[in-house]
């Protein structure tokens, strides 16, 4: 039993309180906020698959204080406004554990939402976990104490990038950085620069374009090749990404790329061949994470009907840690005491197929491993339906791939 | 007349009354639905007033959002003024905008009136993400209602009592700029500009001011709305909120004062209702404007008028079997349209389209909570044969409509009994 | 030198790209007074239906028969959608066509997915014509350019030299008159919405190879064609082709412009206090190069609503 539907949601505590009373066991709800439909929804579905297949785990594992997890759907339709009607909603319907990864602009609302909700009603805190919005910023100046993040971000991805391109010879030293204008883009490029002696590069260029607005990159094209460099770092997504590539594959340009989102699906079935070769840096590679990894494609497929791509491992493995600090949370009252939950996972743990993670208490970012993978068609686990996959290049231990907690987070902790 | 107030004060007195009929959740949908009647009717100033269809409204809401989130952030986060009057604020930043913008739109009219709105929000919308300082980047401004005249402005209540007071205030002030002289010049500019200008007139000038008195009530809307949300995004500058406007403005009606309200209440409650239950929120919404726009131009609030008028032309018992009917036919095309559109979704979805294994059936999709096969007839009959009941319906509908219409242009050609009486003299004479 | 010519062409074919979508558009509006909004939904759909053909009929089918589905969908739009709501005026067809390009873009999301899809350019034709200045300049742009070029020639050769052109005009000039003296004018209208309606899908279905083929196609396009139309002139043919190239060789010129207002600033020296304000007078060309249309649009609506090449007001 998972997901209850939008209306049916006032029978349970209804019929609750009527059967049980006052000291009732209460089971714990999770309200999973993301961009279900509009221009975005791709990448809000996948996220949504994930939590209800990690849910699912949970609850076979025999819930949390006898009671299976209840998960509950919001659609912020698409922007901020929606995402503080749809909390403020979930707010009422008693969710505890709010779940969002999609955009980091709606992560930003979420995590001041829940601030400010906690502060005004104590005692009914709500937690934001955040498996995918990667702004720096969340566990920075924005850094509050019922915010975990269960994703990377800029400085994580880039050093592990770096790192592994130059291992493998691809990296060059004239490096060329082109972002998308906005704050990820924006940390990227601190990322790229901040890298640069440590990948002996030097950064030729920085381009910050318009964010999915651009359709014709052959402008952006002919500044790289005018300035001669070896690779080009991106942390673009989506249309960005692939109209860059293929860009630079009509005109011919011969750089290596390194992305952070090559593994979106659709864009290696947009881009064909010109894909292979470049570089991706993610949480999930299949083929490095050896039988572990092959079991949980298989189960993750058996269960949904595809294998787990892109965001959808990370979401998965930041749910275990979240079952995790869950089974060591005493019910209180019947109830979840969120401040205890919250306090257990900041010490959280869980070893991964692709390696041991851990939450760090300081900024309630997770240390989680990295791969580095290459677009080749020799890779095990071929992905979009192609001939060609991901073939990991290196893969870096959570310590390895971390990245110091920020001077500007000062978390306020309760008591 | 009586009627008509009545029924305001009848609503005025529910809408006092919701915070405690309602559940939370909801209670902030209402007042979500407050703030969208009170944009679309502050648009429908302009657009079925004034005549002037803008299609860049969401820049005066937006400019409104971000005066308001500042003024909330200014001296040290105390506010600019107390938290009650803030949306002062907005409105008069949207007032300021709305007058710059309006002098260079209202130059012109029609079609290049609407395409200069569309550049003035475009442009708005392309500089945003780049004016860090003013706009936040795209996490927003953010900002903490603090607390005022006895009120912490905490709960959701206290929210929905600020904004409706301010949205109660704002429609009687639009409703009462009608009624000035000022108010029926606004017609005149919708019905025959250049005779206005004929009479002496500075249509320009007046153009102006409407425009700026749109915008500035959109100021304020949008003031409302973060200080409901607590933050401002540039995303609120999106074009597609502009367009959301006048959907709900036309879906409403705006040939009707309240009708826009109306509309607007009608759409964000659907896109509150329904988003959460099908994936396929934004089809039904556009399938239903644009039936809307074919079959009643006068919009949804023209339905009662409409029904009163026909029942005072052909009389209470002949008018509600066509009700009837026509309502017996809208609810099983929408039921038949539903399910038809919900199987497609499942039928071609990724996940689906995965787990067919060439050669065998096609395994059954979920929909309210039973199994359907693709395979099976009857999985499609259901909407089909839902569809043509509809369509039965409607059809017998317009037949009975024409011939009441028919048997009405009879009675009139037929003589009255005095001029029949007259007719037979004559001819007996 | 070399970048510059480089990107002088790709402005080049980008506004020939953008030409091939808005000369429907243009037409249409001329003819019929509505701004269609579902135009770009037809570059969309052009797209798709290439996507969904050429595994059947091969690429050069799928250019020839795609561009025919969408014209018979342009059809029935105007047939039964706005013939139905003439009477009301404009705006009401205006936003009939509003409603339309929602309802065609969730359905393309409802049967097809919200990812893009697979369709590209097929390998005969993914090779390079000519190197300029180190890089290679792509063969199909050349075939894309080649393309609108030859379309515009055509519909000019149609529309001033033959006999269905000249009654095409008066229908759009005079419409009663035309009617009054016998030719068949909502026929004639629903040719044309259909024949600008096949345009714009040809366009999609040449560019959706080359660019991506996703839901959101007719959002990211349909503003700029907006921008070309009335730029060019409502209604002008001609002022659509010129507006297109101008506003593609803008965009495309003034990515290679790093400077900004500071710069301008710095030249009566006062460049040093521009900076420290920021803001607007630190903004980069290039980072703008997506707005400049927008502002060039909105100048050309103050000074000269009727457009480049359009009726004066």
């Amino acid at each position: 039993m998972t997901k209850r539907n939008h209306f049916n949601r006032a029978l349970v505590p209804t019929l609750a309180l009527l059967v049980c009373g006052a000291a009732a066991a209460a089971p714990v709800k999770i309200g999973v906020l993301e961009t279900l439909s509009g221009p975005q929804a791709s990448s809000g579905l996948a996220y949504r698959a994930a939590v209800r297949y990690a849910i699912d785990q949970i609850n076979a594992a025999g819930g949390w204080n006898g009671e299976p997890v209840q998960l509950l759907e919001y659609d912020n339709q698409g922007g901020p406004a929606g995402a503080a009607d749809k909390l403020k909603a979930a707010a009422a319907d008693g969710v505890q554990l709010i779940v969002q990864g999609a955009s980091s602009a709606i992560g930003g609302q979420i995590t001041e939402d829940v601030r400010k909700y906690n502060l005004r009603n104590p005692g009914k805190e709500m937690v934001y976990l955040n498996v995918g919005a990667e702004a720096l910023e969340l566990t920075g100046e924005k850094c509050n104490f019922y915010h975990f993040r269960f994703a990377g971000d800029a400085q994580i991805r880039t050093k592990a990038l770096v790192a592994a391109m130059k291992q493998a010879n691809a990296l060059g030293t004239r490096v060329y950085s082109i972002n998308q204008n906005y704050s990820w883009g924006q940390d990227m490029e601190r990322a790229i620069v901040d890298n640069a002696s440590a990948g002996g590069y030097q950064v030729v260029e920085k381009t910050l374009h318009d964010v999915n607005k651009v359709q014709d990159f052959a402008p952006y094209v002919a500044k790289i090749a005018a300035s001669k460099a070896d690779s080009v770092l991106t942390g673009n997504w989506s249309n960005d990404l692939l109209l860059l590539m293929k860009a630079s594959r009509s005109a011919g340009l011969k750089v290596r790329f390194g992305t952070v989102y090559l593994d979106q699906p659709g864009n290696l079935a947009n881009a064909g061949d010109l894909a292979v070769g470049h570089f991706v840096v993610h949480t999930f590679n299949a083929e490095s994470a050896g039988g572990e990894g092959e079991k949980f494609v298989n189960d993750y497929k058996a269960k949904t009907g595809h294998d787990p791509v892109f965001i959808e491992p990370q979401t998965v493995f930041g749910m275990a840690m979240v079952a995790d600090a869950l089974k060591r949370t005493p019910a209180k009252g019947g109830k979840l005491d969120v401040n205890a939950f919250a306090k257990a996972l900041e010490s959280a743990t869980y070893k991964s197929p692709m390696g041991e993670m851990r939450m760090r208490a300081a900024d309630h970012q997770v240390q989680m491993p990295m791969v580095v993978s290459t677009v080749s068609k020799d890779a095990r686990y071929k992905a979009d339906g192609t001939d060609m996959g991901f073939t990991p290049v290196k893969r870096f231990s959570a310590a390895e791939a971390s990245s110091p907690a920020q001077a500007s987070c000062d978390m306020k902790r309760p008591d | 007349m009586k009627t008509a107030f009545l029924c305001v004060a009848a609503g005025v007195a529910a809408l006092l009354a919701l915070p405690f009929l309602l559940s939370q959740g909801l209670l902030n949908a209402a007042v979500q639905m407050l703030i969208a009647a009170l944009f679309a009717t502050a648009y429908n100033l302009l657009c079925g007033q004034g005549g002037m269809l803008s299609f860049g409204h969401a820049a005066y809401f937006g400019v409104g959002a971000f005066a308001t989130v500042h003024a909330m952030n200014a001296v040290g986060g105390a506010g600019l003024l107390p938290t009650p009057l803030l949306p002062v604020v907005g409105a008069v930043f949207g007032l300021l905008l709305g007058s710059i913008a309006g002098w260079f739109a209202t130059q012109r009219t029609g079609t290049y009136f609407a395409m200069i709105t569309l550049a003035i929000a475009e442009l708005v919308h392309s500089l945003a993400p780049h004016l860090k300082g003013l706009f936040g980047g795209e996490a927003g401004v953010s900002s903490m209602r603090m607390p005022a005249w006895g009120f912490d402005f905490g709960s959701t209540t206290q929210v929905y009592y600020l904004t409706l007071g301010w949205a109660l205030l704002c429609v009687a002030l639009l409703y009462l700029y009608t009624r000035t002289p000022m108010g029926r010049l606004t017609f005149g500019l919708r019905e025959n500009s250049h005779r206005l200008r004929f009479l002496g007139y500075n249509v320009h000038g007046l153009g102006t001011a409407v425009f700026a008195i749109s915008a500035m009530f959109s100021g304020v809307a949008g003031g409302l709305q973060v200080m409901s949300n607590e933050s401002a995004n540039y995303v609120v500058f999106d074009p597609s909120l502009s367009a959301a406007v006048i959907l709900n403005s036309y879906i409403g009606g705006v040939k009707m004062f309240l009708g826009p309200a109306f509309g607007a209440a009608i759409m964000t409650f659907f896109g509150y209702a329904v988003s959460d239950l099908t994936q396929s929120w934004l089809l039904y919404q556009g399938i239903l404007f644009v039936l809307v726009m074919m079959f009643m131009p006068t919009g949804l609030a023209g339905l009662p008028g409409m029904v009163r008028r026909l029942v005072q032309r052909f009389g209470f018992a002949q008018v509600m079997p066509l009700v009837a009917l026509s309502c017996g036919a809208a609810l099983s095309l929408g039921a038949g349209g539903v399910f038809l559109v919900e199987l497609l979704r499942r039928v071609f979805s990724q996940d689906y389209r995965a787990a067919i294994v060439a050669g065998n059936d096609w395994p059954a999709v979920t929909l309210l909570s039973r199994d359907w096969l693709p395979g099976s007839p009857i999985t499609w009959l259901v909407p089909v044969a839902l569809l043509a009941v509809g369509a039965a319906l409607a059809w017998l509908a317009r037949r009975r409509r024409a011939a009441l219409e028919a048997a009405e242009a009879v009675d009139a050609a037929a003589p009255t009994a005095l001029e029949a009486d007259a007719i037979v003299k004559e001819g007996l004479a | 030198m070399d970048q510059f010519l480089v990107s002088l062409m790709n402005g080049l074919v980008y506004g020939l790209l953008l030409f091939m979508v808005s000369a429907g558009l243009t037409l249409i509006f001329g003819m019929m007074g509505v701004l269609n909004f579902a135009h770009a939904s037809f570059y969309m759909l052009g797209a798709y239906f290439a996507y969904m053909l050429q595994d059947a009929i091969g690429f050069w089918g799928a250019l020839v028969v795609s561009p025919l589905l969408v014209a018979l969908v342009g059809v029935v739009v105007e047939r039964f959608f706005l013939r139905r709501v003439h009477r009301y005026g404009h705006a009401h067809e205006l936003l009939v066509t509003f409603g339309l390009s929602f309802i065609i873009a969730e359905s393309v999301k409802l049967f097809f997915g919200n990812y893009p899809v697979d369709y590209r350019i097929p390998a005969a034709l993914d090779i390079p014509a000519f190197s300029v200045g180190g890089a290679q300049y792509p063969a199909y742009r050349l075939l894309m350019g080649g393309i609108a070029v030859a379309m515009f020639v055509l519909i000019y050769l149609l529309l001033t030299r033959t006999r269905v052109g000249i009654v095409v005009r008066s229908a759009i000039y005079k419409p009663r008159m035309a009617e009054a003296l016998g030719h068949n004018v909502p026929l004639v209208f629903m040719g044309v919405f259909g024949v600008g309606a096949a345009l714009a899908g040809l366009a999609g279905a040449v560019a959706g190879a080359f660019y991506t083929t996703n839901p959101n196609m007719a959002l990211e396009l349909g503003v700029m064609v907006f921008v070309v139309v009335v730029v060019g002139g409502l209604g002008s043919l001609e002022g659509a082709m010129l507006a297109s190239l101008l506003i593609g060789v803008i965009t495309s010129l003034a990515v290679s412009v790093d400077r900004s207002l500071a710069d301008l600033f710095a030249l009566a020296g006062a460049g040093d206090w521009a900076r420290s304000v920021g803001g607007l007078m630190t903004l980069k060309i290039s980072s703008l190069s997506a707005t400049i249309p927008f502002a060039l649009m909105l100048l050309i609506l103050l000074v000269r609503p009727g457009g480049l090449m359009g009726e004066k007001d």
